[in-house]
């Protein structure tokens, strides 16, 4: 039991120490070689354009139901023009990067992972290696930059979406006074939500990266390791956001406190 | 050329090379044979840095590569070419932008410039006029053929192939084992041969060692080895396991 508790966290520390190593090269990599923009710009279609559907419906239906469920439990307190204030700092501040962040890790975290790693397989990663080109600057960067300028994107429109559709629900479905929840939506958020939910996005773009890229470069051969690459890098992503997630809450708070 | 010392790599719990010594002379064309899984593809990746010895030096045109950082051996890669085993062909694009892709990574900007040589390419492996099809419309033959003009169209000195005729027909494998010839002829280029096929090994080695338990146990000519009574080399030339069904 013991040794197999060591054995894991001794894998656990690899596996970081490789994240990390893999950072590093990512950095070198925008530092010394010239960034490949063509294959940003590709990416950035892939990563944020393609996305679009999916983002859009988390924010639609989470801004939803969360107002339904806000307005359910503050309607018995009559503080129902309190709910879109609510809704959209807990949208700005959590839900938003983390319900997005988690969909972008499903959707292109995955893709990303089995493309790699279907190239690692098929020689296509040594071919590019043979050629004098570098993994790292062809197929990491491109994609770590694509995620990093399209997550905040996604996310400020998945939060953006989400107030609209709060709105919506509050003041046509619920008996919410319009003006009343749009003052309150306004009066109680500020730059620094906008700023915590932007950063957190960052943060959580740069882990997808990172995470899918490694198990792609790391995918072993044959059609299981093909499989488990994707199956992994959602798996590890997730649950590194959630994690991730509430650290940065903390941190974060202190410098972009809550409260008018 | 080419020069391998003392060369030993470990993959996990095995040694697969064991302080193995070959060297290639400048336009020779050398085949190095040897049963499954002893060892004759990573040999190959040696050559051009794609693995790092566990110790050992590898030496191409005079320059010691294993130590070299993956940055610092993209001049060596424009120096010797590899055709990979099913051709490693980019899924994402089609023929001519596979071939053009080493132009592109080396500054060459010119389209009319890409666009003739990646016809001169494909014209040297019999595949003129196939520029716009997708790998995945390509037989097996095709796909190392396109691998082939791939590495070629960046005029490398040396050119290295793992396993060029392995899932080929017969007669698939004997156009391929011609172009190695035909390519070697036209371009002086020098060559080494990674292939259990012997017809492969006649067809186009002066030079053949084989590679087994880690080192090279046999290097010589064609001849030599058709001659030797070795009985490891006798049961590999003539396809003999031994067993008795």
């Amino acid at each position: 039991m013991v040794t197999a508790l060591g054995r894991s966290a001794l894998q656990f520390l690899e596996y970081l120490g490789e994240l990390a190593v893999l950072a590093y090269d990512t950095a070198e990599s925008i530092l010394v070689a010239p960034v490949r923009w063509a294959l940003v710009q590709r990416q950035i279609m892939e990563v944020g354009w393609r996305s679009q559907l999916v983002v859009l419906v988390t924010g639609i239906f989470t801004g939803a139901v969360l107002t339904a469920q806000t307005y359910f439990q503050f309607s018995r307190l009559g503080m129902k023009s309190a709910v879109g204030s609510v809704v959209a700092v807990a949208m700005f501040r959590e839900l938003g990067p983390t319900l997005t962040g988690l969909m972008v890790a499903g959707r292109v975290g995955a893709s990303i992972a089995a493309e790699i790693g279907t190239m690692k397989v098929t020689e296509q990663i040594d071919a590019l290696r043979s050629l004098g080109v570098h993994p790292i600057d062809y197929l990491v960067v491109p994609r770590v930059l694509a995620l990093f300028i399209s997550t905040p994107l996604l996310v400020a429109e998945s939060v953006a979406f989400s107030i609209v559709s709060s709105y919506f629900v509050a003041v046509n479905v619920l008996d919410v006074s319009g003006p009343y929840h749009l003052q309150n939506v306004l009066t109680y958020v500020g730059p620094r939500d906008i700023k915590m939910c932007l950063t957190k996005a960052a943060f959580f773009a740069v882990i997808i990266g990172f995470v899918s890229c490694h198990q792609g470069l790391n995918a072993r051969e044959g059609a299981v390791g093909v499989g488990r690459a994707p199956t992994e890098a959602v798996v590890i992503a997730s649950l590194s956001i959630l994690m991730l997630n509430f650290f940065l809450t903390l941190a974060l708070n202190i410098i972009f406190p809550a409260g008018i | 050329m080419l020069s391998v010392r003392q060369l030993t790599k470990t993959l996990g719990a095995q040694t697969v090379l064991r302080g193995l010594d070959l060297e290639v002379k400048k336009g020779d064309t050398c085949v190095i044979l040897g049963r499954s899984g002893s060892g004759k593809s990573v040999l190959l990746k040696h050559l051009i840095g794609l693995f790092k010895p566990t110790s050992g030096e590898v030496w191409v045109e005079g320059e010691e590569i294993s130590m070299l950082p993956e940055r610092r051996l993209g001049s060596i890669r424009k120096k010797v070419g590899m055709l990979f085993q099913g051709g490693a062909l980019f899924d994402s694009m089609n023929v001519e932008e596979n071939i053009a892709f080493p132009l592109r990574e080396s500054g060459v900007k010119n389209p009319a410039e890409i666009r003739d040589r990646v016809a001169e390419a494909l014209e040297m492996v019999d595949l003129a006029g196939e520029q716009k099809k997708m790998p995945e419309n390509l037989s097996g033959g095709m796909r190392k053929r396109v691998g082939l003009a791939r590495t070629i169209v960046g005029r490398p000195a040396c050119l290295l192939y793992d396993e060029p005729t392995t899932g080929l027909d017969p007669i698939a494998s004997d156009s391929i084992n011609h172009l190695i010839r035909r390519l070697q002829k036209r371009l002086s280029v020098t060559s080494v041969v990674v292939t259990h096929d012997m017809k492969t090994a006649f067809q186009t080695a002066n030079q053949i060692a084989f590679l087994h338990e880690g080192r090279i146990y046999f290097n010589g000519t064609a001849d030599v080895l058709r001659a030797s009574t070795d009985p490891v080399l006798v049961d590999f030339v003539e396809g003999r396991s031994g067993e008795v069904s």
